[in-house]
């Protein structure tokens, strides 16, 4: 029935196609891992039957790819994603101000502050690469070099999609990308190179260093804002400083009624940037999943 | 024959759900490597090897659901002749769920097996 392995991957896939490409990635691997072994170990045992029938009997004891496919399915429903049983109050204001109760929103704004990290480093690690990979190709071991730093990308997205799960709650692989195995690195280098999958993820990491300073100025910027407005009345009251001051002298205090504005301000402010970053942080998940997973 | 021959296959399917943590969790309970899914298929076929009670693919995403739940923990290791294997190891909770589920375990056989007696 499968004459190969890559037959009964591509029959998985297949059959598992209207699933979450992250959790087909899973399957896939799981599966190779699996099939490679019974092979072999089939191989070492009976040399003399053909690759077909060794797999019709490990494919037996396996179960048909439908088989498979359902299993995950039905694991995957049953166990969700960590955050996605988030609160979810009803009204408008309920919802607004519930974001403080919203773990999504608690993770969107710690990954955007570890975006900037990651960014900065992705985007170094990409242009050294680069950099090293080309100038290196005139030497002869110039391949091994540029193969090892896609394969270094594909370790860095898998790492990335699980920080953006962790964090984010968009469900991504947490395996490593089917490729096929047991080729020379040339040809893998070759692969590894048509793969649209590898410059997508090259991309991510350079637009991700840009994501990631805007992430961080936007937070730092509304954070010190909203904490200045609700600051004001202390400032004033407890330390007799001027709300705004100029260097020659020039001081500025707001009238004492203005408080209770300037600190409902600030709060609104920042509530409010919680309820945009929870909303940032999903559409960078599926971002991510798009560009990473190649949803 | 045909209806009978569904029901069963769903029945059986509903009992390995249950069942396939209980399993998986004892037999990574009795050793003290860590185990790739290939050794852990091979072990429950070698054990058991006159009742083929499920299929060795629907033990991977029990594997998976053990891990995320910190039942289990896992690492990536590299193979020489093929792909990474994942190898997988019980935790400190998972021992503790394992005691409690086989206390549960005992009990439910003891009810149906009672219930079937009439």
């Amino acid at each position: 029935m499968f004459k190969s392995i890559e037959d009964f991957l591509d029959a998985l896939k297949n059959e598992m196609k209207d699933a979450d490409p992250a959790l087909v990635q899973d399957a896939l691997a799981d599966a190779r891992e699996h099939l490679t072994m019974a092979l072999k170990a089939s191989k070492e045992k009976q040399p003399e039957i053909s690759e077909a029938d060794a797999l019709q009997t490990i494919i037996e004891g396996y179960g048909s790819p439908e088989e498979t496919a359902s299993a995950y399915k039905e694991v995957e429903r049953r166990t969700s994603p960590v955050l996605s049983q988030a609160l979810k109050p009803q009204s408008i204001l309920g919802r607004f101000f519930g974001v403080y109760l919203d773990p999504r929103a608690w993770g969107a704004l710690l990954y955007m502050l570890i975006a900037f990290v990651t960014g900065v480093f992705y985007f170094s690690w990409a242009v050294t690469g680069v950099s090293v990979s080309l100038s290196f190709l005139i030497f002869i071991f110039g391949f091994p070099v540029a193969l090892l730093f896609l394969i270094s990308i594909r370790g860095l997205a898998l790492l990335e999609g699980r920080l953006v799960e962790a964090l984010l709650g968009i469900r991504m692989p947490r395996r490593p990308l089917f490729t096929h195995q047991g080729m020379k690195w040339l040809d893998r280098l070759k692969t590894l190179l048509q793969d649209r999958q590898t410059w997508l993820m090259l991309l991510y990491m350079v637009v991700q260093f840009v994501l990631g300073i805007v992430y961080f100025v936007l937070i730092v910027t509304v954070l010190s804002f909203s904490l200045a407005f609700i600051a004001i009345p202390v400032l004033q009251e407890v330390f007799h400083q001027g709300a705004i001051m100029w260097g020659s002298g020039i001081r500025y205090a707001f009238p004492t009624w203005t408080y209770p504005l300037w600190v409902i301000g600030g709060f609104l402010l920042w509530t409010s940037f919680m309820n945009i970053a929870r909303g940032v942080g999903q559409l960078h998940g599926k971002f991510a999943k798009w560009i990473l997973v190649g949803e | 024959m045909v209806e009978i021959g569904t029901h069963t296959k769903k029945f059986q399917k509903e009992l390995n759900a249950g069942t396939s943590s209980l399993v998986l969790l004892s037999v990574m309970s009795r050793s003290d490597e860590p185990m790739y899914g290939y050794q852990i298929a091979k072990m429950l076929e070698e054990s058991a090897p006159d009742i083929p009670m499920m299929k060795q693919g629907t033990l991977y995403p029990v594997l998976r659901s053990l891990e995320e739940n910190g039942l289990l923990e896992s690492t990536v290791e590299p193979s020489v002749s093929g792909p990474p294997r994942r190898y997988y190891k019980i935790t400190k909770d998972g021992r503790a769920a394992l005691d409690e589920w086989m206390e549960l375990w005992k009990q439910t056989k003891k009810f149906v097996d009672s219930i079937l007696k009439g």
